[in-house]
């Protein structure tokens, strides 16, 4: 069994498993190349949903013919009564905008604990379709809105009227009806907490497990939406959509520019993911035995990631190169798992010789697959206590040896070469949406947020040497008086340095930087796929496509929806 | 108004970080206000004594040390706020009671001392008891203490009014820290004490989980402050601006 005393002697120590080194994993370019797994948040949730047989049925269903009004549904699960609660009203499609700067959505959907009444469904009318410009209690865990895929949504509706199946190679390209343009937790808008969530609410005490609750349900209800209007449409010759397509339609997501600052901004917990993914690998690399039945499935699994890929439709000139490569490197490795797999710690060192980063990560993830028992139990230790705290009688010579191994990254970092330190973030007066700037605007370089770690870290280096020639035996408690204004930084430095990965290894402030990196990781970690980058700046993605149905609750579950093809038609 | 306390903690870093608070203090200033507020030690009461001085605590020159030797240490703060001073100090006895079992801080010329106890929460929830002890005000003198074991989460606190004459040094701040020695304190109920009262770390436990269960409610006018206050962080909404974010 695992417990918190296991974990820590499998990552460090006498009886440590063989980690990769955080000067690879933390890599950015790497971080970016990752993929969905086992251990994603969206796999997790609906794991827990499937074996604790959720109960969730619609206590409220009001909705015209054409699919607006307002439907609540009450989700029984193990620890407590909850409520997703959804309004549907029509948006013309020129007030359509999937920016956060958008006041008007198709959706907007409220998770609640507990039963909800007349009196505080109305609360919730009166605020919830207003998301920033509303208020709601802390009775609301998760707020979030979503537009109609006008072309997909249209055509699927008309489909069933006529008494027919969408095509799936359509549902391919564009696999959702729904794309969520955002997602809020963790107090915003008057919400609860994390802290109570965390505390209160056990089946939603997992990273983002009501946010992708949340998700999940509106993938069900858009499916649900759109049986309902082509009923309505045409009662004579409707059709219900077969429920292979339906598990094939997820929800579409636009991740912006707000991801990048959290990933920054919480590095204990994004420490804390990437440890328990690697560590899966590593128990996978030890204790993974290798059989016949492994090897078909690994080379089944390795065929359907290649189809998965050419499944996958972008029109980004980057993304695209990526894939076409990511698909070479799949049919390489195929032909040499083909041959005879004997050892993974073989095969990972091979890919990492002759693959990209992508199909690297990729087989990481096919891994985990494999091996379910040794993988699945660490979901529980995805949480982490945020904690940067100081260690204040550290001697300044530690400290120093600990930049100096631990932020080497930093130190060779040429802070001085033309465009090192060119970007600036910086938070817009409309709605504090984040931005990536240049320091020509003065205005974004005085007021920019403080994402770069690698160059504060070399100031701290810098300012601690000089104040160590006169005072090398002093403390850090001593060096804080002295120079407070490295607090931040020799804070975040002593924290990072007790876990295993610690900070992303890149110079966000370079000219070069791409943020796309950052937002793909913190969505792998969620488990979306289909990546479809518009700019350096946003990326579509689809999330829970392959996913079980409601209606599937109850029914034998093999946790078998990872990287899912097309239904045959 | 009813609000989060996340939402407090993101609205008071933007307010000091546009006050000029270094990044580290910044949050470490949000976190002691919130702290207090989260606790039921009305936080944010103290932050709009606070708030109309806010600024200037930051053009104070940086708190230096007077005197030093390994169980005792005097710094000045030079009248700046605790919010921006008082960690240094406390990592300060904290770092000396590691070393040296006990040590004491006296902190001078530092205004807003209430906001230690979050700092003193930190000591004890990683293993360091923590007893704090001051004065303030300049006619009516009242006194205040606070403690908290090794390894618990909660402290205690004690206030009282004096009948004390006011105190020349009414903004000094006594800091007792140990890694051996368990700490407590109750304020005497000496014959001038009048509307002596203890806090005890149960009662601030359930005044947490009311916070944590219901939110906090702030007053508007503060919360407006506090966001006018924080703006100042935010970059003007230009068409150049607009091409910059994420998103079609």
């Amino acid at each position: 069994m695992t417990t918190p005393a296991v974990i820590q002697t499998s990552l460090k120590g006498k009886n440590a498993l063989p980690l990769r080194p955080a000067s690879q994993v933390m890599d950015l370019e790497r971080l970016g190349a990752l993929h969905q797994s086992r251990l994603s948040f969206m796999r997790t949730t609906v794991r827990h949903i499937m074996r604790e047989r959720w109960q969730i049925e619609p206590s409220r269903f009001e909705l015209d013919a054409d699919g607006y009004g307002t439907v609540v549904y009450e989700v029984q699960a193990p620890h407590g009564l909850f409520s997703f609660v959804l309004f549907s009203d029509y948006l013309s499609p020129e007030e359509r905008n999937d920016r956060v700067i958008a006041t008007q959505w198709d959706l907007t959907m409220a998770l609640v604990e507990g039963q909800v009444d007349d009196i505080y469904l109305q609360k919730l009318r009166e605020n919830v379709p207003k998301q920033e410009a509303g208020r709601v209690d802390a009775r609301v865990f998760v707020l979030s809105r979503a537009n109609r895929s006008a072309r997909n949504f249209d055509y699927v509706v008309d489909q069933l009227a006529k008494g027919e199946q969408p095509a799936t190679d359509k549902i391919a390209k564009v696999g959702y009806l729904y794309r969520t343009t955002a997602v809020y937790g963790s107090g915003k808008l008057g919400m609860a907490d994390w802290e109570k969530v965390r505390t209160k609410h056990k089946d939603f005490a997992r990273p983002f497990a009501g946010e992708m609750f949340v998700c999940l349900m509106l993938r069900n209800f858009s499916l649900l939406q759109v049986e309902h209007i082509a009923h309505h449409k045409s009662p004579d010759n409707f059709q219900p959509m077969a429920a292979e397509i339906k598990r094939f339609f997820g929800i579409g997501n636009s991740t912006g520019l707000g991801m990048a600052p959290y990933m920054v901004n919480h590095p204990l917990l994004l420490n804390q993911w990437i440890e328990m993914r690697e560590l899966a690998l590593a128990r996978v690399r030890v204790l993974g035995r290798i059989n016949d039945s492994i090897r078909q499935q690994l080379n089944a699994l390795i065929t359907r990631c290649a189809q998965y890929t050419r499944d996958t439709y972008t029109e980004d000139q980057w993304q695209t190169a990526n894939n076409e490569q990511l698909l070479k490197d799949l049919a390489a490795l195929h032909t040499q798992t083909s041959a005879s797999v004997t050892s993974w710690d073989e095969l990972l060192n091979w890919s990492e010789e002759n693959c990209s980063l992508e199909c690297q990560e990729l087989l990481v993830s096919v891994l985990l697959e494999l091996y379910p028992d040794l993988v699945d139990d660490l979901e529980d230790y995805q949480n982490a206590e945020e904690f940067l705290d100081l260690d204040p009688v550290m001697p300044l010579q530690q400290l120093k040896d600990v930049i100096e191994t631990r932020y080497s990254w930093a130190l060779s970092t040429d802070f001085d070469k033309d465009g090192a330190l060119e970007t600036c973030w910086y938070r817009s007066e409309e709605k504090m949406e984040p931005r990536l700037g240049s320091i020509a605007d003065k205005e974004a370089r005085q007021k920019q947020m403080a994402l770069g770690v690698g160059y504060a870290v070399r100031k701290c280096y810098n300012q601690l040497c000089e104040y160590m020639g006169d005072n090398g035996t002093h403390n850090t408690a001593r060096f804080m008086v002295a120079r407070p204004k490295m607090r931040g930084i020799v804070r975040r430095i002593q924290s990072m340095n007790r876990c295993v990965y610690g900070d992303i290894q890149a110079n966000l402030l370079d000219r070069n930087v791409l943020p796309m990196h950052l937002l793909r990781c913190k969505l792998a970690f969620f488990g979306v796929g289909k990546f479809d980058p518009r700019s350096r700046l946003w990326v579509r993605n689809t999330m829970f496509q392959g996913a079980p149905l409601l209606e599937d609750i109850g029914q034998p579950f093999n946790d078998d929806w990872f990287m899912p093809l097309a239904p045959k038609q | 108004m009813h609000i989060s306390m996340n939402e407090l903690k993101a609205a008071l870093r933007r307010c000091f970080e546009a006050c000029g608070y270094f990044v580290g203090n910044y949050e470490d200033a949000a976190n002691m206000v919130l702290w207090l507020e989260k606790h039921g030690l009305n936080g944010l009461n103290e932050l709009e004594q606070a708030l109309p001085y806010i600024t200037q605590f930051c053009d104070r020159p940086l708190s230096t040390v007077v005197y030093e030797d390994s169980t005792s240490a005097i710094i000045d703060s030079h009248d700046r706020s605790s919010l921006n001073c008082i960690a240094a100090s406390v990592d300060l006895a904290h770092a000396k009671a590691l070393e040296n079992g006990i040590a004491t801080i006296t902190v001078h010329n530092c205004h807003n001392r209430m906001f230690i106890l979050k700092a003193l929460t930190d000591c004890g929830r990683r293993g360091i008891s923590v007893a704090a002890y001051w004065q303030s005000g300049n006619e009516t003198v009242t006194e205040h203490s606070a403690a908290i074991r090794a390894d618990e989460r909660y402290p205690s606190y004690s206030e009282a009014i004096t009948s004390l004459p006011a105190n020349t040094d009414v903004k000094a701040l006594t800091i007792i820290c140990s890694s051996r020695v368990d700490l407590t304190t109750s304020l005497q109920k000496s014959r001038g004490n009048i509307d002596a009262r203890h806090i005890s770390p149960a009662q601030i436990a359930d005044n947490k989980n009311q916070s944590v269960e219901q939110g906090i409610n702030v007053n508007e006018a503060l919360w407006a402050e506090i966001n006018r206050i924080g703006s100042a962080v935010l970059v003007e909404n230009t068409r150049q601006s607009q091409l910059e974010a994420g998103g079609r």
